[in-house]
C-alpha cells in the first residue's frame, strides 16, 4: 500500500469539485472521508488523495413547518440531531456509529438502522443533494420539496454509491416531529422460528412499532426487542399488541431497557472474524437465521426483522470464518436476497472479498460509473 | 411495419390509420401519431421488439393506460408505441413477504383490490387509479393524495425487470428491501420511459390502516386554509392526506359528484388521519380545533365509510368534473415548500387574471403539490392553448423560484421538457444525460421527453432570453 499523498479538506463545493477535477486530470485515486467510521467497508485499493468533508459542515436551512432540513455533507449526524431536537424534530434515521458518522457518509454507505420499516431508509428520506463530480462540476438533484419528479432521481443513485460517483457536499432530508412517548418490550424464545414469527406479527400490526429486532447470541436462546414511539395512546397500544403476540407464541415478555444501542453498534464492535450483512425477503429470515446459528464460528446474529436486514458475526480460525461467510452469502442468494461481507479482520481482507457474488445489473452499473468518473479515480476498490 | 408483423405476428401489431389515431393522445394536451403500435404479450416479445427497433433505429414509446398528464406516451418523434395492455397479470401476491409481483399493464386499483383479502394494499393512489397502470406509475413515479405520510411509487418498488433499448433483459432488485450495488431500481423509477421498458414490477404491499378519520373543513379564503395546513404540520401531526380545493373546483365537483361540499366556501380542506384506532379520535379533535382556530366556518366529519368515500369521490373526480366548467383544461403540477402556499396561490390567481383565464385549484396541500387547472376553450382558437400555457409557465416559474419543482407527480414528458432549464443548470442536466446514455446509448427510448430538445425548445429559449 502506498502512502496517501494528499489530504485535502475543501471548504466549499466548488473547491471540492476542483480537487476531483485535478485528481482526474492527474489520474490520482481518491477516497472521500467523512467521520472515518466505516473505513472497514469494501475492498479499499490504493488511494493517492483523501478528500475530507470536515470543513463542509453545518445546517444550511431548516424550516420546521416544511419538515425538511438541508445540511452540509460533512455534518455529523449527532450535531444534526441536536439542532433538530431544539426545534422539536428528529431525523428518523438511526444508523450505527451515529456519534461520529457524517450525513454524507451515511448516505454514501446507505447506512440504515432499525427504523427503516417505520420511517423509510436513507433513500426514502433523502429528497435533495448537491454532488461534486470528477469533471469539476457541482450538480443538484431533487430539491427542498417532499414530492418531486422533475428529471432523474440522482439522489437514489448516490445513496449507497460509497464515494464511487461523486462527493455529497449537501443533502436535504425529510424530518419529523419528535414523538412524545416511547416504550418497549423484550422477550426470550427457545426457537428462532417463534422469535421471527412473533417479530413478523408485531411488525405488521396496525399499531406500527418503531423497531422490531431479533438477536441470537452464542447462548442458546433468541431475544426479541420491540419498541414504539409516538402519541401516548398509540405507544400503549403498540406495546400491548407486542406483548400479546409474544405471549401467544410462548415468549417471556419483560419491560425493555436500552438494548438497541448495543445491537445497533454491532458493526463497530465486530473487529475480528467477519461480519456478514444481508437483505432478505422478510419471510426468509427465520430459516436463514437457523442456518446461520448452526455454522461453525457463529457468534452473533442481529436482525432488523421488520425490514429483513440481518448481520451475522462469525469468528474463530480463518478457514472457518471464510467458509461461514461464503455460506451465508450463498444462502442469502438462494432465498432471493443479497449481501456482502461488511467487515472482516484486517488480515482477512485479501482472502475474503467484500462482494464475492455477482450483482444484478452489473454491466449497467459499470457504464454509469464510467460515465460519471471516466478516469476511474473515485474509490476504485469499491467501484462496480 | 412488415418486419414487425413478421417478427411478432399480425395479432400483436397495429398499423392501420384508424387504429393508430387511438394512440395519438394521452391525458395531457399534446398529440402525435405513431408509425405502428405493438401489443406485446411477454418479456420475450418486448425484447424482440426492442432488438428490432435497435437494428432499424426506430424510437420506442411505452404506453400504459394513456392517463398521463405530461405527454409521456406521445410518440413526438414517431416510432413504435408499445402498449402493455396484454401484459396485465398479477403474477403473485406474496403476503408473507409483503410484496406483489405484477406485469406492467396491471391497473393500480386492481392490485389493491387483489391484496385486500390479505389486509394489504398498494399505497400510491393517483386519482386515475381506476384506469392507470403500474407500469405507468413506475415510469412517472406517481403519487396521489395518500402519499403524504406513506411515500410515492419509488418508495414502494423493490424490484424491476427491464428491457433495454438494445433488447437486453435486466433484473434489478427483488423482494428484499435493497440489493447490492447502485440503486438502479430507484434510478429507473420516474424516468418516464426514457431508460428502458418495464416488463415486471415487484412492489411493497402495506397493511391497511386499522381505522381512519376523515374531515372536511370549509374556510372563507384560500389563505386561511393554507395557514391551517401549516399549523397542522407544525403541531406535529402528519396526516395521511391533506387536500385543498377552491371555490371554482368545488362548484364543478358538486355539479358532477354531489360529494356534499359547501358551494359558498372560499376553500375547503379534506384531512384524513389513519393508523391504530387508539388515539385517532384525539388526533381528529386536535385537527378540528386547529381548523376552528384558523377560522373554519364549518367542519364535517365522515361518520361512515360511505360518507368518507363520498368525500373522496369528490376529490378524485375533480379533474373529470372540470368538463362542467370548460371544454378544455391545462393542469399544472408544480411543487413548493408547504409554508409558501399562500404566496404562490396568489401568484396563481394573478396569472389567471392577467391572461383572462379561469383557474381552479385542487391539490395536495400537505406536500405542497399544486394542481392549478387552467380552463380554456379551444373552440375560440388555437391561441387559447398558448395563453393557458403562458399562464402555466408563470405559475411554474414562481414554484421553482420558491425553491420548488416543475412537477410533483405528473412528470416532465414533452410538456415541460423545455422548462427544465428553469429548475436545473446545464451541469445538472448533463449528469442526468450520463445516466440516460448508460441505459440507452442509442437514444431510442421515448425521445423528446424529459430533456430539452434543440428543435422544439428553441422558441422557448428565445422567449426566455427576451
Amino acid at each position: 500500500m502506498t502512502a496517501i499523498g494528499i489530504r485535502a479538506a475543501p471548504t466549499d463545493a466548488a473547491e471540492c469539485a476542483r480537487i476531483l477535477a485535478d485528481a482526474s486530470r492527474d489520474r490520482r485515486t481518491v477516497r472521500v472521508v467523512g467521520g472515518m467510521t466505516k473505513s472497514y467497508i469494501g475492498d479499499a485499493g490504493d488511494i493517492d488523495t483523501e478528500v475530507h468533508t470536515s470543513e463542509l459542515t453545518g445546517i444550511v436551512d431548516h424550516v420546521p413547518a416544511d419538515l425538511t432540513v438541508t445540511v452540509a455533507g460533512g455534518t455529523r449526524i449527532a450535531d444534526l440531531a441536536d439542532a433538530l431536537a431544539r426545534a422539536g424534530q428528529f431525523l428518523p434515521l438511526d444508523p450505527p456509529h451515529a456519534e461520529h458518522a457524517t450525513i454524507g457518509g451515511v448516505i454514501a454507505s446507505n447506512s440504515n438502522g432499525f427504523w427503516r420499516a417505520r420511517y423509510g431508509g436513507v433513500r426514502d428520506l433523502l429528497i435533495g443533494t448537491r454532488i461534486a463530480l470528477p469533471d469539476g462540476t457541482v450538480v443538484r438533484s431533487g430539491g427542498r420539496v417532499v414530492k418531486n419528479v422533475a428529471g432523474y432521481d440522482l439522489n437514489k443513485l448516490i445513496t449507497g454509491s460509497f464515494g464511487t460517483l461523486g462527493v455529497i457536499v449537501e443533502a436535504t432530508l425529510k424530518v419529523l416531529p419528535l414523538p412524545t412517548a416511547s416504550d418497549g418490550v423484550v422477550a426470550r424464545f427457545a426457537r428462532g422460528t417463534d422469535a421471527f414469527a412473533t417479530a413478523g406479527a408485531i411488525a405488521r400490526a396496525a399499531s406500527r412499532p418503531e423497531t422490531v429486532v431479533v438477536e441470537r447470541t452464542a447462548r442458546d436462546d433468541w431475544r426479541l426487542i420491540a419498541t414504539a414511539r409516538g402519541a401516548p395512546a398509540a405507544v400503549a397500544r403498540a406495546t400491548a399488541d407486542a406483548r400479546r403476540e409474544i405471549n401467544a407464541r410462548g415468549g417471556n415478555a419483560a419491560i425493555g431497557g436500552d438494548e438497541l444501542a448495543e445491537l445497533r453498534e454491532l458493526p463497530a464492535h465486530a473487529t475480528d472474524g467477519a461480519l456478514v450483512r444481508v437483505a432478505l425477503p422478510i419471510a426468509a429470515q427465520s430459516a436463514f437465521a437457523d442456518t446461520a446459528a448452526r455454522l461453525e464460528g457463529f457468534a452473533t446474529l442481529v436482525a432488523d426483522a421488520a425490514s429483513g436486514v440481518l448481520r451475522v458475526h462469525v469468528r474463530g480460525d480463518d478457514d472457518a470464518v471464510t467458509r461461514a461467510a461464503e455460506a451465508l452469502l450463498l444462502a442469502a442468494r438462494v432465498v432471493g436476497g443479497g449481501g456482502r461481507v461488511e467487515r472482516r479482520a484486517e488480515h482477512l481482507r485479501a482472502r475474503l472479498v467484500a462482494s464475492p457474488t455477482r450483482t444484478n445489473g452489473e454491466q449497467l452499473m459499470r457504464r454509469i460509473k464510467g460515465a460519471f468518473d471516466p478516469a476511474g479515480i473515485l474509490e476504485p476498490g469499491r467501484s462496480p | 411495419m412488415r418486419g414487425l408483423v413478421d417478427l411478432l405476428g399480425p395479432s400483436k401489431v397495429l398499423g392501420a390509420r384508424a387504429d393508430l389515431v387511438v394512440y395519438e393522445y394521452d391525458g395531457a394536451v399534446d398529440t402525435a401519431t405513431p408509425d405502428a403500435v405493438v401489443l406485446p404479450e411477454s418479456t420475450a416479445d418486448v425484447s424482440a421488439l426492442a432488438r428490432f427497433c435497435h437494428e432499424h433505429a426506430v424510437p420506442i414509446v411505452p404506453r400504459g393506460a394513456g392517463t398521463g398528464l405530461s405527454g409521456g406516451a406521445i410518440p413526438v418523434e414517431g416510432g413504435v408505441v408499445v402498449s402493455f395492455a396484454r401484459m396485465a397479470r398479477i403474477i403473485e401476491i406474496d403476503a408473507a413477504n409483503l410484496r406483489a409481483v405484477v406485469q406492467p399493464g396491471v391497473i393500480n386499483l386492481h392490485l389493491s383490490t387483489a391484496a385486500a383479502p390479505y389486509g394489504l394494499h398498494f399505497v400510491p393512489d393517483p386519482s386515475s387509479q381506476k384506469a392507470c397502470t403500474l407500469g405507468g406509475n413506475v415510469a412517472e413515479n406517481s403519487g396521489g393524495p395518500h402519499t403524504l405520510a406513506y411515500g410515492v411509487t419509488t418508495n414502494h418498488v423493490t424490484g424491476l425487470e427491464i428491457v433495454l433499448s438494445d433488447g437486453e433483459v435486466v433484473r434489478l432488485g427483488g423482494k428484499a428491501v435493497e440489493d447490492e450495488g447502485y440503486d438502479l431500481v430507484g434510478t429507473f423509477v420516474g424516468s418516464e420511459g426514457t431508460l428502458g421498458l418495464v416488463t415486471e414490477i415487484t412492489v411493497r404491499l402495506v397493511p391497511l390502516p386499522e381505522d381512519k378519520r376523515t374531515l372536511m373543513a370549509a374556510f372563507e379564503t384560500m389563505d386561511a386554509a393554507s395557514e391551517t395546513v401549516s399549523a397542522i404540520i407544525a403541531a406535529g401531526i402528519v396526516p395521511g392526506a391533506i387536500e385543498m380545493m377552491d371555490q371554482l373546483a368545488t362548484e364543478a365537483v358538486e355539479a358532477a359528484v354531489h360529494a356534499g361540499y359547501p358551494l359558498d366556501a372560499g376553500a375547503i380542506l379534506l384531512v384524513e388521519v389513519d393508523g391504530p384506532r387508539d388515539g385517532l379520535d384525539d388526533l381528529r379533535q386536535r385537527i378540528e380545533s386547529i381548523c376552528r382556530e384558523h377560522g373554519a366556518r364549518s367542519i364535517r366529519i365522515a361518520a361512515t365509510t360511505l360518507e368518507r368515500e363520498r368525500l373522496w369521490a369528490g376529490r378524485k373526480g375533480a379533474f373529470a368534473a372540470m368538463g362542467r366548467l370548460s371544454p378544455d383544461y391545462y393542469v399544472q403540477d408544480g411543487v413548493i415548500p408547504r409554508t409558501r402556499l399562500p404566496e404562490i396561490l396568489r401568484v396563481v390567481r394573478e396569472a389567471g387574471e392577467r391572461h383572462h383565464l379561469r383557474i381552479a385549484n385542487v391539490f395536495h396541500a400537505g406536500d405542497g403539490n399544486l394542481h392549478p387547472l387552467i380552463l380554456f376553450d379551444l373552440r375560440d382558437g388555437p391561441e387559447e392553448l398558448e395563453r393557458a400555457k403562458a399562464a402555466g409557465l408563470e405559475i411554474l416559474t414562481a414554484c421553482v423560484e420558491a425553491g420548488g419543482s416543475l412537477t410533483g407527480e405528473h412528470g416532465i414528458g414533452m410538456e415541460k421538457n423545455c422548462y427544465m432549464p428553469l429548475q436545473f443548470a446545464a451541469q445538472d442536466l448533463a449528469a442526468m444525460r450520463r445516466v440516460k446514455d448508460a441505459f440507452d446509448p442509442a437514444g431510442l427510448m421515448n425521445p423528446g421527453k424529459v430533456f430539452p430538445t434543440p428543435s422544439r425548445c428553441r422558441e422557448f429559449a428565445l422567449a426566455a432570453a427576451r
